[in-house]
Order: structure tokens, then C-alpha cells, then sequence
């Protein structure tokens, strides 16, 4: 039977950096109205290396959870490490994500990748 | 203690104490099969008990005790009657395949028994039903044919409590030549049930929705030359349902049916004002909630509300870290992902229907346990809108 562990659930009732961010180096959306998803991922960038992520979120445990935990993991980290994180990594630092809800927890990362994309497209234009 | 607030009654119910204490010698002294009852003392004793269960069974749906048949619980007794009546008929009335008439949003030992229905040949319809929850009879007879064997729609639905047309849909069943079939598994024992008024030829009930115990239920059969046996075996039941009577079951069946009898008309009144209650107060506190179906012609204990911009997965794992216990769609359905197959049926988008709850109250829903919830959910539906 599919359920969450104790360490998901306690990530969901108390997510870390849910917010915005003002002029953020880059942003991903993501809409799903059969998932009933609404997702919006911040990322700041500086000196090649993500300094904070945040989020605002509609949408199931899974998502929430592990947007929590991608939020933790980004600070520090370069564009390359950050899109290395996926989600048979994040499950695990949620003590496994039911299989069932990968498809729809990886809205997650799917932001953060549009997020990453915004940022490089903004680069390239200023570079341009 | 964490204090449990259960909610979730259209699921199941607690088995009652008196109940319980009225099934325990039949589990050890009392352990004769009532078969035996003509040779075995015993065997009267536990056939005699299985015999006042019937009484007390059919007294609470106003029928003979010799039209209870004994089952494993509602979804025995749903896949009985369909397809029992409609291979009768068919083989022995109208000499070739009948048609059966059904909605769509029926509980799914109906809608699967349907569909195994079909897969072997018979004729389907699935009435559509409106965004009131409740089935027009005017399209029950726009669907009736010649070769119509059953009409079979539910007393009330299990996710949205409407309550259905079924006295009228039973004359228009007749009136074609078919037989009529009510799921009551949600009425009986909540709202007066009774066979003649409703008009039909079989019903369904199962035990552990009025705090009997898991595992036993009713057909109602009028007519034991309308439908085949579904399970062969022994002479039981008349010889329509095989399988040795499970005594202690029946027994708690009978004593939860003479109860729930006993207590209808008060818990009707008070489960109505409890329900109302919970809905005038959560809507005073939270924006944007809408009730699944029309709240009138509705079972007493069911509240189904939606709340704008929620997915009530988080917000049922939320509420139940809270002591809540409620659902989403169906609990046979808990597994899914899927929205509620009621839900969309009644015209919610997919959105609308996950964020979706039930809300059921019983017979040990306390006036204390829905204030604890009028206090709990608005903090929580704002914890998961701030998100937003």
C-alpha cells in the first residue's frame, strides 16, 4: 500500500522557504489543472552558485515535500550540481516517496529546470 | 490521549457495544452450525438466533423476513442481483440478452458488475446524472427498452449522500416489464427505508454502515423465482446462497438493524442539525466552499464539500495529523489518484473534484467532535491556501 513516510509528512506540515523572491535571477512556472497543480520556483543566482530558491505551490503532500527538501539542497550549490538533484535523490531524503507520486512530486524539479532555463535565458541576452 | 475525531462514517462505522456483546457467544459457546437446528440443540439455538436477525432485519426495512437473504455484505448482495436477474431473464423471459439501466455514478460493485455484464454480452446504459446528484426519472425512461431485465440505481450515493427518485423510477421500471434494484447500503438505518413505499424488488444493505459488523449484509428479494443463485452451494437461503451462515455477523446485523430502527428517528434529527452545523459554521470561516450535490434531498449524515484552491490529499493528511478523520472520494477508492468518478459524473472538473472532502458523521459523532472540527479545518485550508 502506497503512504507517506513520517519524515514526508513532517516536511509537509511544516515546509522551509515557501515566499517569493524580488527579482529573482531566474523563475519557473507550472500549471496542471487535471493534477490541480499551480507551482511557481525562485531561484537567485551569484557567482555561478544558487544562493536561495523558494516557492509558492497549490498542490498534493509529494509536491509540497519535496519542494521543501529541493529548497534546502539548492543553497550553495552550482547549476550543474542543482540539476543533478532529481528524484530518486529526493525521495530519499524524504525516507521514500511512494512510487505513485513521483510523477506528480517531480513538478518540483521540473520548475526548478525552468527556473535554470529563465536564468540562462537572461544570461544569453545580456551576454548577446 | 490524541483525540480522534472520526469522520469518515459513510466508509464504515464502529461496531456498537451492544451489538459486539449479542455476537461473542456465537463466536465460542454458541458455535453450532444452524443448519444442523433438526437433529442438534445446538444447532436450534444458533438457527434460532439466525432467525431473529432476519425478523429484526426485515422490520427495519418493512419487508418479510422470508424475502432477507443473507449475504457477505453490499457488494455481494449488488453483484447477486445484477447478474442473477438479468441472466434470468434473459434465458428464461426474453430468450435473448437483456438490458440493464444503471447510472453513472454508482458505487463500483454495481458499475464493475455492470461492465462484467456487458463484457459477456448484455446490454448497459449508464443513466447520466445532473449537477444536483440525483438521477431524472425522465431519463431512466428515455432508457428503457424492450429488453430491459433490471433498473438498478441507488437509494443514495456513497460520496455525495443524494438521495434518489426511486419510487418513482421503480414505477417506470414496472410499467416496462423490469424488475427494480435500490443500493441502500447508505439509507438504511439513516432514513426510513422501506420496501413497499420505495417499490422495489431487491435491495442491498450491509451491516457495518449502521454500526453492525464488517463482512455481512442483505438482498431483499421479493421474488426468489426473479434471479438465480450467485454463490452455489448448500440448501442456505432457500437455496439462492450457498455458504454455512456466518452466525456471529448475522447475529450482529440483526441487533445493529433492531438499534438502528430504535434510533432512526432521533438520529435523523440530530446527525441533520450536526451536519448543518458544520456546514454554516466552515462556511462562515472559510471562502470559497461549495457543497457536491444538492444538500435537501440528502442522507443526514454526509457532508461533500469543495474548497477553492485545495487539493484535499494534503488537506485530509493535515486534518487527520490533527485527530480528523475524513475522505476524498470513496474509501474503496482511497488508493486512487484518480478524482472521484461521482464527482466528475455530477460535472466537477477534475480540479473541483480533488479538492473535494467528505465529511460523515454517526451514531458516535458527538456535538464536541464537530466543534473540535469547526475549529481545526479553517486553520488548516488557510495553512495550504498561504502556500499558494
Amino acid at each position: 500500500m502506497d503512504k507517506y513516510s513520517r519524515a514526508t509528512i513532517r516536511e509537509f506540515m511544516s515546509p522551509s522557504n515557501i515566499g517569493y523572491i524580488d527579482d529573482p535571477s531566474g523563475m519557473g512556472h507550472i500549471a496542471d489543472n487535471a493534477d490541480a497543480v499551480e507551482l511557481t520556483f525562485f531561484i537567485s543566482v551569484d557567482a555561478g552558485h544558487i544562493t536561495d530558491a523558494k516557492y509558492r505551490v497549490a498542490g498534493c503532500t509529494a509536491l509540497i515535500s519535496t519542494l521543501s527538501v529541493l529548497s534546502k539542497e539548492l543553497p550553495g550549490k552550482t547549476i550543474d550540481e542543482a540539476l543533478a538533484l532529481d528524484m530518486s535523490y529526493l525521495s530519499g531524503v524524504l525516507d521514500g516517496l511512494p512510487e505513485s507520486k513521483w510523477r506528480c512530486a517531480g513538478y518540483a524539479v521540473q520548475a526548478l529546470h525552468l527556473a535554470i532555463e529563465d536564468y540562462q535565458s537572461k544570461g544569453e541576452a545580456t551576454a548577446g | 490521549m490524541e483525540r480522534i475525531v472520526y469522520m469518515d462514517n459513510a466508509a464504515t462505522t464502529p461496531v456498537d457495544a451492544a451489538v459486539l456483546d449479542e455476537m461473542k457467544p456465537f463466536f465460542t459457546e454458541q458455535f453450532a452450525n444452524p443448519m444442523t437446528y433438526a437433529h442438534s440443540s445446538s444447532g436450534d439455538v444458533a438457527h434460532v438466533a439466525v432467525e431473529e436477525a432476519r425478523v429484526r432485519v426485515a422490520s427495519l426495512i418493512g419487508s418479510q423476513p422470508e424475502q432477507v437473504m443473507f449475504t457477505s455484505g453490499g457488494t455481494e448482495s449488488d453483484n447477486w442481483v445484477l447478474k442473477g436477474t438479468v441472466e434470468r431473464a434473459s434465458r428464461e423471459r426474453l430468450h435473448k440478452s437483456g438490458h440493464l439501466v444503471t447510472a453513472e455514478f454508482e458505487h463500483h460493485a454495481i458499475l464493475h458488475s455492470a461492465l462484467a455484464l456487458q463484457r459477456q454480452g448484455y446490454e448497459v446504459t449508464f443513466v447520466k446524472v445532473g449537477h444536483s446528484g440525483i438521477v431524472d426519472p425522465d431519463d431512466v425512461q428515455r432508457a428503457m427498452r424492450p429488453t430491459t431485465a433490471l433498473v438498478s440505481i441507488m437509494h443514495a450515493n456513497n460520496e455525495i449522500g443524494t438521495i434518489q427518485p426511486i419510487a418513482d423510477i421503480a414505477r417506470i421500471a414496472h410499467e416496462h416489464g423490469a424488475l427494480m434494484h435500490t443500493d441502500a447500503v447508505q439509507t438504511t438505518a439513516h432514513i426510513p427505508v422501506d420496501v413497499d413505499t420505495l417499490g422495489v424488488d431487491f435491495l442491498s444493505v450491509s451491516a457495518h454502515k449502521f454500526n453492525g459488523p464488517k463482512g455481512v449484509g442483505i438482498l431483499f428479494v421479493r421474488d426468489q423465482e426473479a434471479l438465480y443463485p450467485f454463490i452455489d452451494g448448500g440448501g442456505q437461503e432457500w437455496g439462492l446462497r450457498g455458504s454455512t451462515h456466518n452466525v456471529p455477523g448475522i447475529v450482529g446485523l440483526g441487533k445493529a438493524a433492531q438499534l438502528g430502527k430504535e434510533r432512526l428517528p432521533r438520529e435523523l434529527e440530530r446527525l441533520t442539525m450536526l451536519r448543518d452545523m458544520l456546514l454554516s459554521k466552515l462556511s462562515a470561516q472559510i471562502d470559497g466552499i461549495v457543497v457536491n450535490g444538492d444538500m435537501k434531498q440528502r442522507v443526514p449524515q454526509n457532508l461533500n464539500i469543495r474548497i477553492e484552491g485545495i487539493d484535499n490529499e494534503p488537506l485530509l493528511l493535515a486534518m487527520n495529523e490533527a485527530g480528523i478523520i475524513a475522505a476524498g472520494g470513496s474509501a474503496c477508492n482511497a488508493l486512487e489518484t484518480l478524482a472521484s468518478h461521482v464527482l466528475t459524473s455530477i460535472g466537477c472538473d477534475l480540479k473541483e473534484a480533488k479538492s473535494s472532502i467528505r465529511l460523515s458523521l454517526g451514531y458516535a459523532t458527538t456535538t464536541e467532535d464537530v466543534n473540535y472540527a469547526i475549529d481545526v479545518i479553517p486553520g488548516l485550508v488557510k495553512f495550504l491556501r498561504s502556500m499558494a
